[in-house]
C-alpha cells in the first residue's frame, strides 16, 4: 500500500470518527454528504438480450441458478396480436427495506448512498430476509453456507468510479443509473420525467429502481 | 463522483477508491446501529469478496486489452481484464462504432482516459472466459484409435501427426484399415483428376478445405495456403447455412457486387424486418442493431414491423407482426409491390434516372436500371440480355463501352442510358436497327411488374398467409416515410428453395422507394478502413505462387454447360440435361452443403484429404445428420482432418484432430464491419497466452502452426524462409503466426496513416498486450503506429463522415431490378432459364415438386432460430448463458397446442419425412408462433462437446479441465451440455438427389424453412 494511501485511509477513519452526526442518528445529514444511486429502466428500450444479468454473473460470480438480476419474460395478447414483454428485476433497494427489518441478526443494512447491502461477518444464514423482499430479489449462497445475497449496485465498481455491470453491458441504455442529488446526463432528463413507476405499487414502497412503462404493452410490463 | 452518460467524472482525483468504499461502508453502519456498529461495520464482510468477484479495469495490477470480439460473427470491439495471466472479465471497446449505437467516443482519445468509461457487450461476448476456459478443449493432437465415429482417440506426437498428414501411408494399418491413404505430398502434382474432363481440374482440387467460423486474418493464411500455396480451388466456406438465400437476393439486385445490405438503424424512419432476428441473431447482432433499433423507439425515432413466423424477441416494440408463412416471403414482397405499382407509391425519381450522374443531380447516390431495355424478342441472339448500342448499329462497337439503350422521356428512339437524365420507365416497344431489323424490347420496370402482376393481391394473401388488409396496411406505411424506409432482410428472409427470388422481391422494395444509398435507408457495409496486405509488407504474393484451377466440388461459380459431362451427354441423348447434381453459375458461393454432397456422391469428382476448421457440419447443416455416413466412410472422404478446440459432433468420425486456441489466445484478425453503413477495421490481437500444447520450438499447437509445419514439411511455397516481400526488397520468413499477422497490423497503421503512439499509449501496449512480445518483428516507427492502432482495437471512421449529404459515400451505386446472368442462367437438372426480374418461386425440391403439397401429411411447419446468448453450435460451454437457458423447446402455437391436448413441458417427438425416428423435445405453449408453424431454437441438443462419454487414452493430460472432466483413458460427460433437441436433424432431404440434403437450385441454399413435420406425444 503506498504511503498517499496509507494516509488518505487514516484521515478516513478520523473522519468516521469525526462524524458525530451520524451516532445520534442523524441520516439526512450523511446523506446529504454522499451519493444516493438510483436506476431508471427504461422497459422501451429492453430487448430482453441477457447481457446485464450475464455482466452480472461474470462480474459477481453468484450461485450458479441464483441471479442478482434476472428479465422476467411474459406474452401479451392474443395471437396474432400478440408481443413478448421483458422486464428486468433486481433488488430494488428500497428506501425502508423489509429485508432489513426481518434480519435478527442486523446482518442487512442500508448504506447512506441508499444500497441495501448484507454482511457475511454477521450472516447466520437463517434466511429470514427472504421471503422477506417482496421482489423476490434475495436468495441464500449454497456453496458460502447458505448467507443471503443480492444486488448491491455493484458498489465494488461504483468505488471504482465503474457503472454497474448491468449498466455497463446494457448497449441500449434501458438502464439508466446516477445520482439522485447530482444527476447528469440521460439520467438525469429520466429522473425529471413524470409517470416513472415503481414494481409493485400496491406496495408502496419507496424504491431506489424505478420504470419506464412500455408504450406498447397494454399493462406497461411486469411491474 | 457522478456519471455522464456512462462516463465516470472524478471529483476528488487523487482519493483512492477503495478507501471511499470503506468509508461509506463505515459511515453506513454508522447509520444503522450507532458508532460501535460503525466501527464493527468498517470491516463488513461484503460477499463478492467470497465470492471471489472478478477483477475489474481499475484493479491494481490487471492488465487491459482491446480486442474484437468473435462470440458471434458481428466484430463488436471487447476490452479484457487480465489478471496473472487470466482473463477475468470482458467489456466493449469504447472507441468501436459497434459498442455505442455508432457514436463511440473520438478515435484520438488517449486510451488512459477511457478505462472507466463504460462499454457495453452482450452475454456472448461476457462469456468468454467460461469460452476460453471450457474444461472440455483439447491441447494435444488426437488421432483415432477405433473404427471413425467410435469415439476413441489417443493423443499423438505434433511431429507425427505432422509427418502422417503430409507423408500419407497406411497410418491406420493399427487398427487393421489396410488402405494406402494418400498424403499431401501425393496430391502436389499438376496430374488432371480426370483427362477427359479436364475443366474439373487437377488433383490438387482433391485437397477440401472447408471453413466453419472463419473471419479475415485466418481466412488470409488459410487462403494463402490452401489456393495460393497447395493450388487447390476448394477452401469452401458456409455461407449457404450462414444465410444464402437473402444474400441470393441482394447479389441479383447488386448485380453481383454485394450480398448484404439492410436498413440503417441510426437513421431509419420505418424498417420493415424480414426474416432478421433482430433482437437475438443478425449480423451485426444484439449489441449493435438491436441496441439501435430498441434506444431509438423510446425516443420514438423508429418503428418496425416484423415479418416472419415468429414473432421474435422484437415483438415487444414492433408496430406489428405479420406471421407470414414459411418459405413465402417473396409472395408477401410481391404483394406489397402490386399495391406499391396499383397504387403509384413508387420513387419515380429514383428509378427513372437512368445513371449516376442523373441520380446525384436528385441527391441520390443510386441509380436503378429500371428504364434500361431488354431483349425480349425470342429468336434473337441476344434474348433477354439488355438493348445495348451494338444491337443497334452494324459497325462493331468496343464491347466495354457498349451502353445501355433507354428511350428518353420525349421521341421513340432509343438513346444511350448516359446520355439522359431521365428516362421512360414502364414501356415495351418494337425497336429498328441500322440495318432495318426490329427488336421487341420492354424496360427492365415493365418486366419486373409483368411477373408481379401475374398472381392479384389476393393470391399473393392466399400463398402468404397473410389477409390482404395487412397486406395494403404494411405497404402503405412502407411507401409514408420517403427515403427513410427500408427493409432489414436476413437468415430467414430467403433460406429456402427458391429463396433467390424471394429475397430479391423483398429486396426490390427499397428500390421502389428509392432509399438505397441514402442516409436511413437500404444500406451496405462502409467496408475496411485500411488495407491490411499492402504498403509496408506485401502479403500476397510470393515466388511460386499458384493460382489454383477447374471447377469446385460444390460446382458452385461454374457452368454445366461448359462440362464435359454436359457435352458427352449432350451428344449422347441430343439434350445435356439434367446434370447428374445441380451446379451453380450465379451463386454467390461458400457453398458447404454442396460441398459435402458432392464429397458423399464423389461428383463432379471425389475427395481425397478434407480438413474441416472450426466447423461442426453434422450438426449446423440442416440434414447435416445425412453426412454422418458420408465421413464415416473412408472411400469417400480417405482422410479427414480438423482443426478445433474440442471435440463435436462432426469431428468424432475425424482421423485426427489439431487442437486450436480460442480468439481470445489468437486469432488475429482485422474485422470490417458488416452492412449497413458503417465504415472501420477492428484489430483482434490475443488476450492472454495460448493454453494449447506447444511445438519444441516453443510455438502454440494452433492453425497457423499447423499449416506451417504442413507447408514446410511439403516444401510448398509462401512459408518458411523468404516468403513475404517487403517495401524494403528484403523477404521475410512466415514461421509463426505472428510473422504474418503482426506485418498485417503494420500495414493496417501505415495504410490509415495513424500517428506514431505517443509514450503512454506504447507503454500501455507493451505492459498490457501479449503482442507486445513480437513487437521486434518491426521497427520503431512501425511498432509506434501499429501501437497506436492496438491500444485502440482499430481504426474507426464515424458515422457522419461516412454521407455526403443523405448519401451514403460506399454505397451500391447501382440497383437491378433486371439481372441479365440471372437470366442468362439455366437450371442445370432441366436447362430451363431462370427468369432475370421477380418472379413467384414456390419451395421445390430437385425435381420440381412444391414442398408444401408433397408433405402435407406432416401438418406442421418447423422453423428454426437463434438466441440471444448463444451462437450456433459452439456455446454450450458458456455457463452462465445455460444458466439463463438451461434447454430449448418446441413452440407452438397456443391453438395448435389446444387442439393436440399439449401443454407447456409435454414431451414431443417430431417426425419428419426424412427422419421417422425423429427428435423429442418438451413443447412450450406460446402466441408467437404462427399458427401450424414450430419454432425450435439451435444450440442444444448436442451429443457432444461433453454430452457424451468418450476414449481418449490420458484423458486427463489432453483435456484443458483434466481431472474435472476426464479419468485416466475416460473423457467425462455432463449431461447439462446435452440438454434439448436440434432441429436440423430432422431437416428434409432430397429423395431425388440421393438423399442428400434439400437446396435451392439456383444458389445453393440449403433449406431451413421447408421442413414439415407430425407431433407425437413422447
Amino acid at each position: 500500500m503506498s504511503e498517499r494511501r496509507k494516509f488518505l485511509k487514516k484521515s478516513g477513519l478520523l473522519a468516521i470518527l469525526g462524524l458525530a452526526g451520524l451516532a445520534a442518528g442523524d441520516r439526512k445529514a450523511e446523506a446529504s454528504n454522499v451519493e444516493q444511486w438510483a436506476m431508471i429502466i427504461d422497459l422501451n428500450r429492453c430487448t430482453g438480450c441477457q447481457s446485464c444479468v450475464i455482466a452480472c454473473k461474470a462480474q459477481n460470480k453468484t450461485a450458479p441458478g441464483k441471479f442478482n438480476t434476472r428479465i422476467i419474460t411474459e406474452e401479451e395478447g392474443t395471437y396474432p396480436q400478440s408481443r413478448i414483454l421483458f422486464t428486468p428485476v433486481q433488488c430494488n433497494q428500497c428506501e425502508d427495506p423489509p429485508c432489513v427489518a426481518a434480519c435478527p441478526e442486523h446482518a442487512t443494512f442500508q448504506l447512506p448512498n441508499g444500497i441495501v447491502v448484507t454482511d457475511w461477518n454477521k450472516c447466520t444464514s437463517k434466511g429470514d430476509c427472504v421471503p422477506a423482499c417482496p421482489y423476490e430479489a434475495r436468495f441464500l449462497d449454497p456453496r458460502h453456507g447458505g448467507k443471503s445475497d443480492k444486488c448491491d449496485f455493484c458498489i465494488n465498481r461504483l468505488n471504482q468510479g465503474l457503472m454497474p455491470a448491468c449498466v455497463e453491458a446494457c448497449s441500449e441504455k434501458a438502464r439508466l443509473f446516477g445520482d439522485m442529488k447530482n444527476p447528469q446526463g440521460e439520467f438525469a432528463e429520466y429522473l425529471a420525467r413524470s409517470g416513472l413507476v415503481t414494481r409493485k405499487p400496491d406496495l408502496k414502497l419507496k424504491t431506489r429502481v424505478r420504470y419506464v412503462p412500455s408504450s406498447k404493452s397494454v399493462k406497461g410490463g411486469v411491474l | 463522483m457522478s456519471f455522464v452518460d456512462g462516463r465516470y467524472v472524478e471529483r476528488g482525483k487523487t482519493l483512492s477508491r477503495r478507501v471511499l468504499f470503506k468509508l461509506a461502508a463505515a459511515a453506513s453502519g454508522a447509520v444503522a446501529f450507532g458508532t460501535v456498529s460503525a466501527r464493527a461495520a468498517m470491516d463488513w464482510l461484503d460477499p463478492r469478496r467470497i465470492q471471489k468477484a472478478a477483477s475489474t479495469t481499475r484493479d491494481d495490477g490487471v492488465k487491459v486489452i482491446h480486442s474484437v470480439c468473435l462470440g458471434c460473427n458481428t466484430r463488436c470491439g471487447n476490452r479484457a481484464v487480465v489478471k496473472d495471466g487470466r482473463l477475468e472479465l470482458m467489456s466493449g471497446n469504447p472507441y468501436h462504432s459497434y459498442n455505442h449505437l455508432a457514436n463511440p467516443i473520438s478515435y484520438a482519445t488517449p486510451v488512459q482516459e477511457t478505462l472507466g468509461l463504460a462499454s457495453p457487450v452482450c452475454g456472448k461476448a461476457q462469456a468468454a472466459p467460461q469460452y476460453l476456459y471450457n474444461p472440455y478443449r483439447i491441447l494435444k493432437p488426437l488421432k483415432r484409435s477405433g473404427p471413425r465415429g467410435a469415439g476413441k482417440f489417443e493423443p499423438i506426437e505434433w511431429d507425427q501427426l505432422i509427418a502422417e498428414i503430409v507423408d500419407g501411408g497406411r497410418p491406420f494399418a493399427g487398427l487393421g484399415e489396410d488402405r494406402e491413404v494418400k498424403g499431401l505430398k501425393a496430391l502436389d502434382t499438376d496430374d488432371l483428376i480426370d483427362p477427359k474432363a479436364p475443366e474439373l481440374g487437377s488433383v490438387r482440387n482433391t485437397f477440401v478445405f472447408m471453413t466453419g467460423r472463419l473471419q479475415s486474418g485466418r481466412k488470409e493464411i488459410i487462403d494463402r495456403f490452401v489456393k495460393s500455396s497447395f493450388g487447390s480451388k476448394n477452401r469452401v466456406g458456409h455461407t449457404d447455412i450462414c444465410g444464402l438465400g437473402f444474400r441470393m437476393g441482394n447479389w441479383a439486385f447488386t448485380g453481383q457486387k454485394e450480398v448484404e445490405l439492410k436498413a440503417d438503424p441510426w437513421g431509419a424512419e420505418y424498417i420493415l424486418v424480414f426474416g432478421a432476428n433482430v433482437y437475438e441473431g443478425l449480423q451485426p447482432g444484439i449489441n449493435v442493431y438491436a441496441a439501435a433499433l430498441a434506444n431509438r423507439h423510446s425516443k420514438g425515432q423508429v418503428k418496425f414491423t416484423i415479418v416472419d413466423p415468429r414473432a421474435q424477441n422484437a415483438s415487444c416494440h414492433a408496430e406489428d407482426w405479420i406471421p407470414v408463412k414459411p418459405g413465402q416471403d417473396g409472395a408477401f414482397a410481391m404483394a406489397m409491390i402490386r399495391w406499391i405499382l396499383e397504387n403509384g407509391r413508387y420513387n419515380k425519381e429514383f428509378l427513372a434516372a437512368p445513371n449516376g450522374e442523373a441520380a446525384k443531380k436528385h441527391g441520390n447516390a443510386c441509380h436503378s436500371n429500371a428504364t434500361h431495355l431488354v431483349i425480349t424478342e425470342k429468336d434473337h441472339p441476344a434474348y433477354g440480355k439488355f438493348l445495348r448500342l451494338s444491337d443497334l448499329l452494324q459497325e462493331k462497337v468496343d464491347p466495354k463501352k457498349d451502353p445501355y439503350q433507354v428511350f428518353p422521356a420525349a421521341g421513340k428512339d432509343p438513346v444511350d442510358s448516359s446520355k439522359v437524365d431521365t428516362a421512360v420507365l414502364d414501356a415495351e416497344a418494337s425497336v429498328k436497327t441500322a440495318s432495318g431489323a426490329s427488336i421487341a424490347v420492354k424496360t427492365a420496370f415493365r418486366l419486373m411488374k409483368e411477373g408481379v402482376m401475374e398472381r392479384t393481391l389476393q393470391e399473393y394473401a392466399e400463398l402468404s398467409g397473410v389477409p390482404v388488409e395487412k397486406i395494403e396496411k404494411t405497404a402503405r406505411e412502407f411507401v409514408s416515410h420517403g427515403t427513410k424506409a427500408a427493409v432489414c432482410q436476413y437468415h430467414g428472409a430467403g433460406n429456402y428453395a427458391g429463396g433467390t427470388h424471394a429475397a430479391y422481391a423483398v429486396a426490390i422494395l427499397n428500390a421502389l422507394v428509392g432509399s438505397v444509398d441514402r442516409m436511413g435507408g437500404y444500406n451496405k457495409s462502409g467496408g475496411g478502413a485500411a488495407k491490411w496486405d499492402k504498403g509496408l509488407y506485401d502479403l500476397k504474393s510470393f515466388p511460386g505462387k499458384k493460382k489454383p484451377g477447374g471447377v469446385m466440388i460444390s460446382r458452385e461459380k461454374a457452368a454445366y454447360e461448359k462440362s464435359s459431362e454436359y457435352k458427352k451427354k449432350k451428344e449422347e441423348t441430343g439434350s445435356g440435361y439434367p446434370a447428374k447434381r445441380p451446379w451453380f453459375p450465379f451463386s454467390k458461393g461458400g457453398l458447404s452443403t454442396e460441398t459435402l454432397s458432392g464429397i458423399d456422391q464423389q461428383y463432379p469428382y471425389g475427395c481425397n484429404i478434407l480438413v474441416t476448421y472450426f466447423f461442426n457440419p453434422v450438426y449446423s447443416i440442416p440434414g447435416g445428420y445425412r453426412f454422418v455416413e458420408t465421413l464415416k466412410d473412408p472411400q469417400k472422404v480417405p482422410l479427414h482432418i480438423s482443426v478445433d478446440t474440442g471435440i463435436n459432433e462432426s469431428n468424432l468420425y475425424a482421423d485426427y484432430i489439431v487442437p486450436d486456441i480460442t480468439y481470445l489466445e489468437g486469432h488475429y484478425g482485422w474485422l470490417n464491419p458488416h452492412a449497413p453503413t458503417l465504415k472501420f477495421t477492428g484489430v483482434r490481437t490475443p488476450c492472454v497466452e495460448p493454453l494449447t500444447g506447444k511445438t519444441k520450438d516453443g510455438r502454440p499447437f494452433s492453425l497457423e502452426t499447423f499449416l506451417v509445419d504442413l507447408a514446410e514439411r511439403a516444401k510448398l511455397p509462401g512459408f518458411g524462409a523468404k516468403a513475404m516481400p517487403g517495401k524494403d526488397g528484403q523477404e521475410y520468413p512466415l514461421h509463426t503466426a505472428e510473422d504474418f499477422y503482426m506485418r498485417a497490423i503494420a500495414n493496417i497503421g501505415f495504410n490509415a496513416k495513424v500517428p506514431a503512439a505517443p509514450e503512454p499509449e506504447v507503454a500501455f501496449v507493451e505492459r498490457n498486450y501479449p503482442v507486445a512480445k513480437h513487437r521486434a518483428l518491426l521497427n520503431d516507427d512501425q511498432w509506434k503506429k501499429a501501437c497506436f492502432v492496438l491500444a485502440r482495437g482499430g481504426v474507426f471512421k464515424k458515422y457522419d463522415d461516412l454521407f455526403d449529404g443523405e448519401m451514403h459515400k460506399y454505397g451500391i451505386k447501382k440497383v437491378y431490378l433486371y439481372n441479365e446472368k440471372l437470366a442468362q442462367a439455366r437450371n442445370s437438372l432441366t436447362g430451363e432459364r431462370f427468369s432475370g426480374t421477380l418472379k413467384y418461386t414456390p419451395p421445390v425440391d430437385s425435381k420440381g415438386k412444391v414442398i408444401e403439397k408433397a408433405d402435407q401429411g406432416y401438418p406442421f411447419f418447423m422453423v428454426t432460430y437463434k438466441m440471444h446468448v448463444h451462437t450456433q453450435s459452439r456455446t454450450t460451454s458458456h455457463r452462465w448463458a445455460m444458466e439463463v437457458v438451461p434447454e430449448n423447446f418446441v413452440n407452438m402455437c397456443a391453438a395448435d397446442a389446444a387442439e393436440l391436448g399439449l401443454k407447456t413441458g409435454d414431451a414431443v417427438r417430431l417426425i419428419s419425412p426424412s427422419n421417422a425416428d425423429g427428435i423429442v423435445g418438451k413443447v412450450q405453449v406460446t402466441n408467437l408462433v404462427r399458427r401450424g408453424c414450430l419454432g425450435v431454437s439451435f444450440h442444444y441438443g448436442h451429443s457432444q462437446l461433453g454430452a457424451s462419454e468418450l476414449s481418449i487414452k490420458n484423458a486427463e493430460s489432453v483435456m484443458l479441465g483434466g481431472k474435472e472432466v476426464a479419468k485416466k483413458d475416460r473423457l467425462l460427460a455432463d449431461k447439462s451440455l446435452g440438454t434439448g433437441l436440434n432441429p436440423n436433424m430432422v431437416s428434409r432431404l432430397d429423395e431425388g438427389l440421393a438423399n442428400t440434403p434439400l437446396v435451392d437450385v439456383i444458389g445453393g441454399i440449403p433449406d431451413f424453412s421447408s421442413t414439415r413435420v407430425k407431433v407425437i406425444r413422447a
